[in-house]
Order: structure tokens, then C-alpha cells, then sequence
């Protein structure tokens, strides 16, 4: 059996500012002058990484997915899950190793991605399919399925700046509800809307899962990952730390962490 | 990659039920077969890294639908809609023919000074406002950046070709312009399109590059106004080049608008036009845009971490 998604050796590595409070976010063109002139100086006087540390969000982290399969991935925050579906779905590179996948990949680290609030819901619609990686025809196909699905077919014609937030959520996790890839990589974002819809979703992304497809999922729910996954792994720190059935990673999950069982 | 189907309604197809898995697992279905190479190959990419233009193309549809959306947005919620595109060059035109042409009596080579100033102010306000929102269009596309995977450079080319329409309406708006003060209209005007072209590239190129460093240094938003500022004065926009001393010609010269504002009015007006500064512009482009095509693609790797 050939793996679907194969990751090796996958390491992401970030430097932090540990002193001041300027982070390499808003470094200003004179901060990076100053520090171009800094930098040798403070090299040739032995400290020069002494003001940044470096912080591995992923560490030397392997794994293999089946097709098929429904992989959970778990942790506590700060175990790097986020940044794993970051390099997954190519938002960010990764620092060394690789990863090789087999199939087209559709990512859901947010709902109503690029939905712009002047648009109507029905241009919203064709953006956010278009964001997500589907072509025109396809959002066309699906459209109907996809306005139904959300229940506010009575309001494709308005802005969804004027939309409830309920409304909103509902017709953002529709688009991507019906996204097709042969990959799905999704965080978190099962709960939204109110507990009809809510349930309404987990519905709909049960049958998604069931459907064949590959899907990588990150949750905090131990319950979902039980329900859903078949194997899942569990990260701490960037090391993936344990692989194998779901509910032995969770059971173990538990075991060393000190949070009661809330199931 | 469009060749692998996926049909997910078909129950009948041969099962790869995966063997890891434990037994309690439902045997599932798929027709889709592996590909024997992988479709995506990630891994951390050189610092020459090619293009990829291929990728580019293949996500024209995204670009299209960001283009769409740039100028659906732009003049929603207002009352004179794309008039506004006309507005603009118009009111500046009245001026410039009241400061320029009546108080300061600045020539325009025989051309009614009014058309002479339209014509300037109608490719300047596209290239600046396009080079413009071309650079901070990275940053305010932030949310899309961060969360889901595209080529980049869609990002500043969108907000660049969006302002062609902008471009294409002052451009029409010419021609009844040209019978109000009695111009022939030839086919030299062809030439307006490929020079329209031109200076399309250029803002791109301008918007590519400035967008990426405005993602690390957030001083392009101040720098760039003030740059552009400039660039207007030592363009021919409200002046003829031949109102430049010749001594100062060459160093005129050597900013490429010089040769596409001119050879846009040349072609215009019915004037000589300067094939050799047109030539030269057009190098200046290519140059400038594979500049920053590489700069772009050389940054692109961080805009989701600083962002």
C-alpha cells in the first residue's frame, strides 16, 4: 500500500526576539540597517544570536497517511499541529525534510476565507470556491447544493456585511463543505453556527470523511477525533510523540497530561 | 493533475481498504488511484528558485476572480459608481488647462491644452493608482495570505489589471474629446493600445515589487506616495519634453514614462513619434519586471510569517 501523504524528517524552524518588544514583524528599514551594520560586529564578539532564539515548531516530525484514512492530530497548544497543516498546505515552508502528496489538497484553517463583506452572498459564493482552489464550473455545479446547504437562500442578494454572524458562518462552511479534493486538511472549524447547524455540520463532515477521502484533521474535541478518525497522532512541543489507533493516542493523550477525562 | 478523477459516489470500484488501519475501520471506497509521482512536492525552496509560471497559469481563474472583485468592491456603495474613474482626470484637466495653459502659459506643442493635459493626467492617475494599490495589496489581502495556499504574485497582479478599467474608460472618454476640439482621428490611434500595454506592465512591475517589500518594511506606504509624487514632476505629464533644455534631455530620458507618455500623445496627436525612447522603455520594463518577478518570488516564502 503507497502512502497518500508521505512526511519525512519534516522540521519548522522559527526565530523569536527574546529581548525587545520590536519582533521581526514590523522591522523598519532603518532597524534592518542598523542590524545589517549589528550583525558582524556582534558575530565577531561571539553573541551573535544572543537576542534571538530559535524555536522549533516542528521537529524531525515523520509520518505516513493511507488513502482513506482519517488522521486526527492532537496536542496541547504550541505543539506545532497548526504549523504542521501551515507546511501542509503550503503556506509556509518548512525549514528541512519534506513532504510529498498524492492528491490534490484542499485546506480549511478558516472558514469564509477571503469572503469580502461588500459582496453579496451569492459573489461570496464564487470567491471564497475560487480561494479555495475550485474552478467556476465546478462552484456552478455545486451552487445550489451549496446555497441550500446554508439555509439563507433568501438572502444571496445581500452584502453579507449586513448578514447575521450566524448566517455568515453558515454560508462560509457551506462552500467548504462542498469542496472536493482528494487531500482535505481541516482546523478546527466543525463548531460554528447554533446547535441545529452545529450538529447539521458534524453531520455533513462525518459524510465528507466517509466518503473516501483523506483527511487530516486538528481538534481539540477527543470526542470528534474518536467519532471520526481511525489512527491519529499526537504532537507536544514539535515532536510528534505517539502514532497509532485514535483511541489509544487519546487514552495515552490523557495518561500524560493532567487533564481529567472530560468524556 | 486534472486528469486524476475522483468520484466519490461510486461504491462498486475496487476497495483499498488501508491494511494499517485497525479492523474495526469501514472497508471505504475509492476509484481514485495514486499517481506514481507525487502531485505536490514540498520542501524548502532555494534561493534561486525558478518562476514557476506554469503555476501561475494554472490559478487564472483565481486572478480573474480577484480582478472581478477588486472592481466590484471599488465602487460599491457610491452613488456615481465608475464615473468616478472620469471625474478625476477631468476636474485635473480643467485645472492644469486653467493654472498651466491660461496663468502660467505653458506650451503644449499646438495641442489644445485641455486634450494635451487629459491625455497626460488619464495614464498618470492609472499607473500611480495602480502601482499604488498594486503595493499594498499583500497587506490588505493578509487573511487570504495566512490561510490558504495560491501562487502570491496573483495578489499584486490583480490589484494591478483592476485598474486597467479604470485606464480603458478615460481611454474611450479621448474620443469625443477629440471631436470636440476637432481632431482627425487616424489609425495611428492603434497605438494607443500597445503603449496602454506598456504602462500596464510597468505598474506591475512597480506593484509586484514595492508589494513585496512592503510586507517586511511597512515604510513603502510612506515612500511610495512620496516617490510616485516625484515621478510625476520629472515625467512629461503636464509639460512636453521639448520643454526640457537639451542639455538635460538625456537625464529626462532615462525615465521610461518619458517615452510612453510621449509616444501615448505622439500617436495621439498625430506627432513624430520617438521609436528609440519607446524602445528603451520597453527594455527598462522587462528588465524591471523579472526584477521584481524575482524579488517577489525570492521573499514570498516569508509573507505568511510576517504578515
Amino acid at each position: 500500500m503507497r502512502p497518500i501523504i508521505k512526511v519525512e524528517n519534516l522540521c519548522k524552524q522559527y526565530r523569536i526576539n527574546r529581548h525587545k518588544e520590536t519582533s521581526t514583524h514590523n522591522d523598519t528599514l532603518r532597524e534592518s540597517l542598523v542590524s545589517a551594520v549589528r550583525r558582524p560586529i556582534n558575530r565577531l564578539m561571539g553573541n551573535g544570536h544572543s537576542s534571538k532564539e530559535t524555536l522549533w515548531a516542528l521537529d524531525n516530525v515523520s509520518f505516513e497517511v493511507q488513502p482513506g484514512e482519517v488522521l486526527g492530530i492532537i496536542g496541547p497548544n504550541g505543539a506545532g499541529k497548526s504549523t504542521l497543516l501551515e507546511v501542509l498546505s503550503r503556506i509556509v515552508e518548512p525549514s528541512s525534510g519534506y513532504v510529498e502528496l498524492y492528491g490534490r489538497v484542499g485546506s480549511l484553517l478558516e472558514i469564509g476565507t477571503g469572503f469580502h463583506p461588500d459582496l453579496t452572498g451569492r459573489e461570496n459564493v464564487y470567491l471564497n470556491g475560487a480561494v479555495l482552489g475550485m474552478t467556476r464550473k465546478e462552484i456552478t455545479a455545486r451552487f445550489d447544493e451549496i446555497v441550500a446547504f446554508s439555509g439563507v437562500e433568501r438572502f444571496l442578494e445581500t452584502a453579507v456585511k449586513r448578514y447575521s454572524s450566524g448566517m455568515y458562518v453558515r454560508l462560509a462552511f457551506s462552500v467548504a463543505a462542498h469542496l472536493n479534493p482528494e487531500i482535505l486538511i481541516i482546523d478546527e472549524v466543525l463548531a460554528v453556527g447554533d446547535s441545529d447547524f452545529q450538529k447539521k455540520c458534524f453531520e455533513k463532515m462525518g459524510e465528507v470523511i466517509k466518503s473516501g477521502r483523506t483527511v487530516l484533521l486538528v481538534t481539540h474535541s477527543m470526542h470528534t477525533i474518536i467519532d471520526l478518525c481511525q489512527n491519529a497522532i499526537l504532537m507536544k512541543n514539535g515532536v510528534l510523540v505517539k502514532s497509532g489507533p485514535a483511541e489509544e493516542v487519546v487514552n495515552y493523550y490523557y495518561s500524560i497530561s493532567d487533564a481529567s477525562k472530560p468524556l | 493533475m486534472s486528469s486524476t478523477s475522483y468520484d466519490t459516489s461510486a461504491d462498486t470500484s475496487t476497495s483499498v481498504g488501508p491494511e494499517s488501519v485497525e479492523a474495526a475501520a469501514p472497508a471505504r471506497a475509492t476509484t481514485y488511484s495514486l499517481p506514481l509521482k507525487p502531485v505536490i512536492t514540498i520542501r524548502p525552496s532555494k534561493p534561486w528558485a525558478p518562476l514557476k509560471l506554469r503555476s501561475l497559469w494554472a490559478y487564472r481563474e483565481l486572478l480573474y476572480f480577484l480582478i472581478w472583485r477588486d472592481i466590484k468592491v471599488r465602487y460599491k456603495q457610491t452613488l456615481l459608481g465608475a464615473t468616478w474613474a472620469v471625474i478625476q482626470p477631468l476636474t485635473m484637466m480643467l485645472i492644469f488647462a486653467y493654472f498651466f495653459g491660461l496663468l502660467a502659459r505653458l506650451p503644449t506643442e499646438g495641442v489644445p491644452s485641455g486634450l494635451f493635459y487629459y491625455a497626460g493626467m488619464s495614464l498618470w492617475t492609472f499607473f500611480s493608482g495602480a502601482a499604488l494599490s498594486g503595493a499594498n495589496s499583500l497587506i490588505g489581502n493578509t487573511n487570504l495570505i495566512t490561510k490558504v495556499y495560491f501562487p502570491r504574485l496573483i495578489i499584486p497582479s490583480a490589484a494591478v489589471l483592476a485598474g486597467v478599467v479604470d485606464l480603458v474608460i478615460t481611454s474611450v472618454l479621448i474620443f469625443p474629446l477629440l471631436a470636440y476640439y476637432g481632431l482627425s482621428v487616424s489609425w495611428r490611434l492603434l497605438l494607443l493600445v500597445p503603449i496602454s500595454g506598456l504602462i500596464t506592465m510597468l505598474a506591475l512591475a512597480m506593484g509586484i515589487l514595492f508589494s513585496a517589500l512592503n510586507t517586511k518594511y511597512r515604510d513603502v506606504r510612506y515612500a511610495l506616495p512620496f516617490l510616485l509624487q516625484v515621478w510625476m514632476f520629472i515625467s512629461p505629464v503636464i509639460y512636453p519634453a521639448s520643454m526640457v533644455p537639451r542639455e538635460w534631455r538625456w537625464l529626462f530620458s532615462l525615465n521610461p514614462l518619458a517615452g510612453i507618455i510621449g509616444g501615448y500623445r505622439a500617436s495621439l496627436f498625430g506627432q513624430p513619434i520617438h521609436w528609440g525612447a519607446l524602445a528603451y522603455s520597453i527594455l527598462f520594463t522587462i528588465m524591471a519586471l523579472s526584477v521584481a518577478a524575482y524579488t517577489f518570488r525570492r521573499m514570498e516564502k516569508s509573507f505568511a510569517e510576517v504578515l
